[in-house]
């Protein structure tokens, strides 16, 4: 094999800039100089795939695995363009055992195949494809959300919602959003440590949840007691206790101490968060939980992830309509939230609307695949392997 | 009154005297407080006071965490039952023959037993006599009849010709599936009382008709 031409690697550099129109262009010259690239084939498969053009994507995705049977992004194109165009589920089946061959090690090969067995009503092969995804990643949440669905269909929604609740959990998209609420956020600056932060109040507050944020809570939890030694009505230390009193599964110390920090001031949207989550954990206070959540949706409206939550709480109570109404809020403030488009798939399930409910699973596989970069890192080992 | 329960409780929470905590609550029940207003009247300001004493330093970890295990143990005391109460209203639901798609109807069946209803589920592919043979023997007036082929929806008729034939008219025969929600007119050829379009649904349309039998 040779390695990457200069057209290929432009056709590259665009394509992962995100300018499409010249990343195509750039890939039929590649494919001028050496149409039997199956790189190039692959790569253009993907950019036919971002712009909706399904049977583009299919055709040039098949090639490259017609000069390359082990060409794993391009079994990973081919098998989301299937999908997504819809209608064929048997090729889209045979695809993703390709790719869980291709790379046994691949999570979401596995996960594909059981989405791909559940559209075709396989179901019970589907749920053993997910079992075999979290055998090799227990912590993969699309493969929880798509057990929670399949738990609905047989059971209802009161055995699926602890599954998709868990699911979310797993998501860090939730932990991100609590760090999001006290305005922090990955910047690639490492926590410092412990023994060097300065002894004032906001030094260690800034600390601690910098610590929280890469799961040391211990430390986290040491600088949040000075904190609170000092001034024990500190709402956002009180509401920081609570978090990591949450991941710790202690839901009872967290409620106590987020309800202290509300005492304190009731615009802590750290401590309302805490609230909620501790309620969501409980059942029988899924009315508690929705009014939180729905109090927490008005303070930041424009965050998709207080609408899912408090869809959750609505799922637990039975209004799925209005479920709806706040899973469609937070699919419109980000179209590529996995967990808002299985919770509407949930929903839309209920009201019977099944091709639906799969297109909002489908619209999920995408965007959590694109979320991962998994095209990426599939075409980079892939270019790697053969240099 | 209502802050004096509450600090009450906390005290029993902070002793790991679950049943002081009980006891409490209890006394503020038979105040006139209702079921639905104890987490939110007296628990959650317990609560709040328990945060307060481990944050300020007046208890330490260890009793905290006691503390927050009676809280834990008394809960369903202060909540309202996680699993709704009994409404006494029987459904009867089925797939009707020769159809055998059942996603909707174990949606709709879950939805409704979490509901509190009495639901007889017979599964797929389901003859018009055994429906009204079931709500003969459940004394159900609630019949809810899944079809999601065009063909099996117009078979529904025979489950309205069999009620009819035992001069059970009075039964409220429900219909859902794909072809009634797109057709309405279908629905009212088969004899239906009504069309469920889906769980929510379901829920709200048995509530109705279970008024209107009751009424009547």
């Amino acid at each position: 094999m040779s390695p990457r031409n200069r057209a290929v690697l432009l056709a590259e550099g665009l394509s992962r800039q995100g300018h499409v129109a010249p990343a195509v262009e750039a890939c039929f010259e590649a494919l001028r100089l050496d149409e039997a690239d199956p790189l190039v084939h692959a790569l253009l498969a993907d950019l036919f795939l971002a712009g909706d053009f399904y049977d583009e994507a299919i055709k040039a995705a098949s090639e490259a695995i017609e000069l390359d049977p082990d060409c794993a992004p391009a079994y990973l194109a081919l098998g989301l363009a299937y999908d997504r165009r819809g209608g064929m589920w048997d090729q889209s089946i045979l695809v993703w055992h390709e790719l869980a061959e291709v790379r046994p090690d691949l999570v979401t090969a596995h996960v594909q195949l059981g989405e791909a067995l559940a559209a075709a009503a396989f179901e019970e092969e589907a749920i053993e494809a997910w079992k075999a995804a979290l055998a090799l990643d227990a912590a993969e949440p699309r493969a929880m959300y798509n057990l929670a669905v399949a738990a609905l269909k047989k059971e209802g929604m009161a055995t699926a919602l602890p599954g998709f609740r868990k699911a979310g959990e797993l998501d860090p998209s939730q932990d991100d959003f609590f760090f999001s609420l006290a305005g922090v956020y990955d910047d690639g600056t490492p926590a410092p440590d412990p023994t060097e932060v300065e002894p004032d109040r906001d030094a260690r507050l800034a600390a601690a949840f910098a610590l929280a944020f890469e799961e040391d809570f211990f430390n986290a939890a040491d600088l949040i007691r000075l904190i609170l030694d000092e001034d024990p009505d500190d709402p956002e230390a009180l509401a920081l206790a609570g978090y990591l009193y949450l991941k710790q599964e202690a839901v009872n110390e967290a409620m106590a101490v987020a309800l202290r920090g509300l005492a304190v001031s009731t615009k802590t949207p750290t401590a309302v968060y805490v609230l909620g989550a501790s309620f969501a954990k409980r059942t029988g206070l899924n009315r508690n939980a929705a009014r939180v959540f729905g109090a927490l949706a008005k303070a930041v409206p424009d965050e998709p992830m207080p609408h899912v939550l408090l869809a959750e709480s609505l799922l637990g109570l039975q209004r799925y309509g209005q479920a709806k109404q706040a899973y469609l809020r937070a699919v419109e403030l980000d179209p590529t939230f996995v967990r808002a488009r299985f919770g509407l798939a949930a929903v839309l399930l209920t009201e019977g609307e099944y091709s639906r409910a799969h297109h909002e699973i489908r619209r999920a596989a995408y965007h959590d695949t694109r979320r991962q970069g998994l095209f990426w890192r599939l075409y980079d080992d892939y270019a790697q392997g053969r240099e | 009154m209502a802050d004096d329960a509450a600090a009450r409780l906390y005290q029993a929470f902070v002793s790991q005297d679950p049943a002081q905590a009980i006891t409490v609550i209890e006394k503020v029940k038979a105040s006139g407080v209702a079921q639905a207003q104890l987490f939110d009247q007296l628990f959650a300001p317990a609560m709040s006071l328990l945060g307060g004493a481990w944050a300020s330093g007046a208890i330490d970890e260890y009793t905290f965490t006691q503390a927050a295990v009676v809280a834990e143990q008394i809960t369903s005391f202060v909540t309202l039952p996680s699993t709704a109460q009994d409404t006494g209203i029987t459904v009867i639901v089925g797939v009707i023959h020769k159809d055998t798609h059942a996603i909707d109807k174990d949606i709709t069946t879950a939805a409704l037993t979490e509901a509190g209803h009495r639901v007889v589920d017979l599964g797929v592919d389901v003859h018009p006599a055994e429906f009204l043979e079931r709500a003969e023997e459940a004394a159900a007036r609630i019949v809810i009849v899944f079809a999601s082929m065009t063909g099996t929806a117009r078979s529904v008729a025979g489950v309205r010709e069999a009620f009819g034939a035992a001069g059970r008219d009075d039964i409220v025969l429900l219909v859902a599936g794909g072809p009634f929600a797109a057709d309405t007119a279908l629905a009212k050829s088969v004899g239906a009382n009504g069309i469920v379009r889906g769980a929510e649904s379901a829920l709200k349309i048995v509530a109705k008709a279970a008024q209107k039998a009751g009424a009547a």
